[in-house]
């Protein structure tokens, strides 16, 4: 028999938090320093040397990915919307991994030594354009790095003795700890330890917790007893597709395009190995994300109500009410995990901006000064945790602002993935599409104007427009120009009989799609006359190496205490 | 549906756990490269 849903939730108590937090951030630091060098490489500290093996890469792509905020947002999905919610979460969000990695190809044929999206734009088209990019990366990267303190800080709370701004303060220090001195490098190598222990924990977490409540009797328990509803039985729920998943696919291609956690990661990686490691990362972030959204949904089906009426208490909720104390400390370190991976990705991203869009590119790749590169990194790192740390304490909804910020990068998405293909798009062509797609995509999205009579129909056609241009991105990406126009063309028409009189009562999702729409209409129409016949080549030259001293290896990197094998074979003279 | 339930709830963690044994031997396999090159592995 299961406890009771209103039993007490497990405490770690302060000294069981303690040690785990030691632990974790213990072992995190020891990789750092494992790697360190006494001269970091200014290059090596954004990218890693363009060449990371599969494994590292898609453990870093998995880990970086699955926050703690996507493991609430997916229970709350499972809780909200049923047996389909999840899958509205975590498979749109795991596409936004997937749809990417044609482009990211793209974008390292044309740029194989770029560090920043930004910059590959600035040598594309300007300053302007960078900036534009680089600012929606660092608004991203900042709320994604306060949100996962607050979520750090939150567990802590809810687990322990210790408050919030004890948490929050511990997450802070951990993660810039083990982040500071190797950047990317350290960030990567840290996220396949992290990735071993949160998959490690949802593989061991999710059927401990099914089990624990009964089973699969409980699932015809839930709907005897009422607290299930048609739609939230239902794996095809029009509620979960309409309120959740419609406006994510929306934001698939805006997300990927918008974060620099994941172009640092295209730049990263060795070329060959694109492919498999964002499928990879793909199917792990959708699996885990998905499966511990079942905790939402056993919750829902057991009639359990969130602690203090917020949904986002539910997972260490059921885990604390469900599970041994040892599975609750395993649980910890999931979050734990999650959170660090992806906030020290984001210390790492915002880094690599300043590094590079505000002092590299300003005085030039050949007049860097590797060495005051790295300072301005690690001055970043630090003060981007302490920006992150007083948003955290002003508890204003982050994820509300997260969720906006996503719909903004929209207005950027089709200007950044042409301008990688089309040789006629300029500069002007690109500021103006995003800005006026921004102008038309704030009205809509927080109904400054009331959406109806004329405008509502001309805000509906805009979005009908957007369903097709988002669709023909995608289909572009994997299937070309001609496959493309025939996807977005019928996605458009197919969606004309019930787009009008319909779309109006979902702002969030025809926000979103007026991004795309007014971007792409006045790009398009800008470029398609302009005689501009750009260059690839002139990236390639642009963008590349600051740091033209290579980035020695100290003796005990080879993992194992021993020298490298260069070095051991090397006559010594002796 | 009860039992398209539980396999469909089942899934996910195997699947997660698929996803962890390809990654844990692309690490091994990364590590192996890199020492046989006498490289650091990042």
């Amino acid at each position: 028999m299961p406890p009771a849903p209103a039993g007490e939730i497990s405490q770690l108590g302060i000294i069981g938090v303690i040690l785990l937090l030691l632990l974790f951030y213990g072992g995190t630091m020891w990789m750092s320093v494992a790697i360190s060098r006494k001269k970091e490489n200014a290059d090596d500290y954004m990218t890693a040397g363009n060449k990371i093996g599969f494994g590292v890469s898609a453990a870093s792509m998995t880990a970086t990915w699955i926050w703690a905020s996507s493991m609430y947002a997916s229970v709350t999905a499972g809780y909200t919307y049923g047996v389909s919610g999840p899958i509205h979460y975590g498979l749109w969000g795991a596409l936004m991994i997937l749809f990417i990695y044609p482009f990211g190809k793209r974008i390292r044929q044309v740029a194989p030594k770029a560090h920043t999206l930004a910059e590959v734009m600035y040598a594309r088209h300007g300053r302007s354009s960078q900036l534009m990019l680089a600012g929606s990366n660092v608004l991203g990267s900042v709320i994604s790095l306060t949100s996962n303190f607050i979520a750090g800080g939150a567990i802590i709370a809810m687990l322990s003795p210790l408050n919030f701004g004890a948490g929050i303060l511990i997450i802070a220090a951990g993660v810039l700890l083990y982040t500071l001195w190797s950047g990317f490098r350290a960030s990567v190598l840290t996220d396949f330890a992290q990735v071993l222990a949160m998959l490690g924990a949802a593989v061991i977490i999710i059927p401990a917790v099914f089990f624990v409540v009964g089973g699969p009797s409980m699932f015809a328990d839930g709907v005897a007893a009422g607290h299930v509803t048609p739609q939230q039985e239902s794996f095809f729920s029009s509620d979960a597709f309409m309120n959740q998943g419609a406006p994510y696919i929306a934001a698939v291609l805006a997300y990927a395009i918008g974060n620099q956690t994941i172009a640092q990661r295209l730049f990263a990686v060795r070329e060959d190995l694109i492919k498999p490691t964002f499928i990879t990362a793909t199917i792990g972030y959708g699996a885990t994300v998905i499966g511990i959204g079942m905790i939402g949904v056993m919750a829902l089906y057991l009639g359990i109500e969130p602690a203090g009426g917020d949904v986002n208490n539910l997972l260490p909720q059921m885990v604390g009410t469900y599970l041994p104390v040892v599975l609750v400390a395993l649980a910890f370190i999931m979050i734990i995990g999650s959170l660090s991976s992806t906030a020290d990705s984001d210390l790492s991203a915002l880094s690599s901006i300043v590094m590079t869009d505000i002092y590299g590119q300003s005085v030039g790749r050949k007049n860097a000064n590797p060495k005051l590169m790295i300072l301005i990194g690690r001055i970043t790192m630090i003060v981007a945790t302490a920006a992150a740390l007083f948003f955290a304490t002003a508890r204003f909804n982050i994820l509300d602002l997260l969720v906006f910020v996503g719909a903004l990068w929209g207005c950027l998405v089709f200007p950044v993935i042409a301008s990688f293909y089309w040789k006629k798009i300029t500069n002007k062509a690109f500021t103006v599409s995003v800005l006026a797609a921004l102008i038309v995509f704030l009205p809509v999205r927080f109904t400054l104007i009331p959406l109806t009579g004329p405008w509502a129909l001309l805000v509906e056609a805009l979005a009908i427009l957007g369903v097709g241009v988002v669709l023909g991105i995608m289909a572009f990406g994997f299937f070309g120009l001609r496959p493309a126009l025939v996807v977005g063309a019928i996605a458009t028409v197919a969606v004309l009989p019930f787009g009008f009189g319909y779309l109006r009562d979902f702002e969030t999702l025809s926000g979103s799609l007026v991004a795309y729409s007014v971007s792409f209409l006045v790009c398009y129409l800008m470029s398609f006359r302009s005689t501009q016949e750009f260059d690839f080549s002139v990236i390639n030259k642009i963008t590349g190496d600051f740091d033209e001293e290579a980035g020695v290896a100290d003796p005990i990197e080879t993992t194992d205490g021993r020298p490298p094998a260069s070095e051991a074979a090397a006559p010594t003279g002796r | 549906m009860t039992a398209l339930l539980t396999v469909y709830l089942l899934t996910w963690p195997v699947l997660v756990l698929g996803i962890l044994i390809t990654i844990a031997r692309g690490f091994l396999k990364d590590v192996k490269e890199a020492r046989k090159e006498g490289r650091p592995i990042i």
